[in-house]
């Protein structure tokens, strides 16, 4: 039943999100739409100049080239700080070899991935410096950030107990769940802290104030930041709310296999739509998405950490299921505890850091739609 | 005090496309097609020229119906002045695509 759900979940949010994409046009103009929303403020303007360009652009390869053109300068545009670009990068990639080399002394199992993650973490910290006049933090952008680094830096910490104290559980031979768990918690991270910062600081307020002439550009702009640090609170709200309730739970209740079932637990799926919902009533449709996500974001690690660590407090390891006691004689570990904790690590990995936040945000459309949707199409909420 | 940054070989070919008929105003991805650089390089270019001044720009008037109005580019009298002396002392041997694509730029 809770498959089922799943799977009606992700189906209907990939149709709103196809409907979303008919009604803006085919994919290149989606991506140069995304790209041009992702420039920073005062080069907004040559964002929507590459759309309008893009309108004349025919034949299909010629759209795509095109919009890979507008999506680097999104992601690089130029803002005259070449050497500190490089600089940065250098920085990462040497921190990344460094924390490499220390977790293969120390933790192999867990050397691919620290690599994985230390490269794309270099990787979003050299796109960061690239962009001009880095945007100011808030306050709850500030607690945002904090949550999240603690939330990841957790579930780092409780994989790192399980492979120093069960070697043979955290070995994975084929690398597939090294890399999605460094490729989960930095796509965590990314999210977390792009969504934690405002967009201008208080002088670039008032310089484009005076830049913008028409008084209800202004308006605009002025509400959505306000809706931005509304979806900051309701998201940081939720998710701790989330966490804490799951976490008691996790510590309280005696120790079960952690399964899907486990992680369509209502709590989650209650603080994701309760963000989006909260969010989209006080502010925008695009303030409740984002809050939604952010709590998806924000909760999951969280929510993963707790789990491995109930996992580990518990001192005796028992095969209950018929599968298990069948299974294990043969899988080649050398003990139960190696053998549960393995099963549960992939598990976790794979439900909790990759398919339950994208059915949380699925979750989360819905709220912000619910309340706001007919006004606004999903694609203009991702914005 | 700044040091003067010798333009590329692609900002040279943008700056000579753009002097040829100083008065006209230009559309980006024309200059694209025009010179043979992706949109990636080209937007930059564009951008840098802008901020320092060397570039106007302003949005169509008139647009075709059922799209939107383009941004359209042209030098600016400093812009001129600058293109002028960057074409002059570009090296000859510019970028193989870039002559390719436009070979004008040669008896420049």
């Amino acid at each position: 039943m809770p498959v089922l759900v799943m799977l009606g979940v992700l189906t209907a949010a990939g149709l709103l999100l196809v409907r979303g994409g008919q009604a803006d046009g085919d994919l290149p103009a989606r991506i140069v739409a995304a790209a041009t929303a992702w420039l920073p403020a005062r080069q907004r303007d040559w964002g929507h100049a590459m759309a309008a360009e893009l309108a004349q652009v025919h034949g299909r390869a010629g759209r795509w080239r095109f919009a890979a053109g507008a999506l680097r300068v999104a992601l690089f545009p130029p803002s005259g700080r070449g050497r500190r670009v490089l600089a940065v990068a250098l920085a990462g990639l040497l921190t990344s070899a460094a924390v490499t080399a220390a977790t293969a002394a120390e933790i192999p199992d867990l050397a691919v991935s620290a690599a994985v993650l230390g490269l794309l973490l270099g990787g979003y910290a050299t796109v960061r410096a690239s962009r001009p006049h880095p945007p100011c933090r808030t306050v709850p952008g500030v607690m945002v950030a904090a949550v999240a680094l603690a939330a990841v830096a957790a579930a780092i910490v409780s994989v790192a107990r399980i492979a120093v104290a069960h070697p043979a559980a955290a070995a994975d031979n084929t690398h597939v769940f090294a890399v999605l768990f460094a490729v989960a918690l930095a796509g965590y991270l990314a999210v977390a802290l792009s969504s934690s910062r405002g967009h201008a600081g208080a002088a670039q307020r008032q310089a484009e104030r005076q830049a913008q002439r028409l008084a209800q550009r202004l308006a605009q702009r002025l509400a959505q930041r306000l809706a931005q640090r509304l979806a900051l609170w309701w998201a940081l709200a939720a998710a701790l709310a989330s966490g804490a309730i799951w976490t008691i739970i996790d510590l309280t209740t005696p120790l079960e296999p952690v399964g899907i079932t486990g992680y369509l637990w209502p709590v989650g799926a209650a603080a994701v739509l309760a963000a989006s919902v909260g969010a989209a009533a006080t502010g925008s449709a695009g303030a409740g998405a984002r809050a939604g996500l952010l709590t998806a974001v924000l909760s999951a690690p969280m929510h993963f950490a707790a789990d491995l660590t109930a996992l580990m407090q518990a001192g005796h390891y028992a095969l209950t299921s018929p599968y298990d006691v069948a299974a294990f004689p043969h899988s080649g570990y050398p003990d139960v505890a190696s053998y549960l904790l393995s099963d549960a690590m992939a598990g976790d990995v794979l439900v909790g850091l990759v398919v339950y936040p994208v059915v949380l945000f699925a979750v989360a459309l819905f709220g912000a739609s619910f309340v706001r949707g007919r006004s606004s199409s999903v694609t203009s909420m991702l914005r | 005090m700044t040091r003067a940054r010798r333009p590329s070989p692609q900002t040279v070919a943008v700056l000579g496309a753009l002097t040829e008929d100083p008065g006209r105003w230009r559309y980006g991805y024309d200059l694209c097609a025009e010179l043979g650089i992706q949109a990636g390089s080209m937007y930059p270019i564009l951008m840098r020229l802008a901020d320092r001044g060397l570039l106007e720009t302003c949005w169509e008037a008139e647009q075709a119906p059922g799209k939107p109005p383009r941004h359209l580019y042209r030098l600016t009298g400093t812009g001129r002045a600058y293109a002028a002396s960057a074409v002059a002392t570009a090296p000859s041997a510019s970028p193989a695509r870039t002559a390719a694509a436009r070979p004008q730029l040669e008896g420049a």
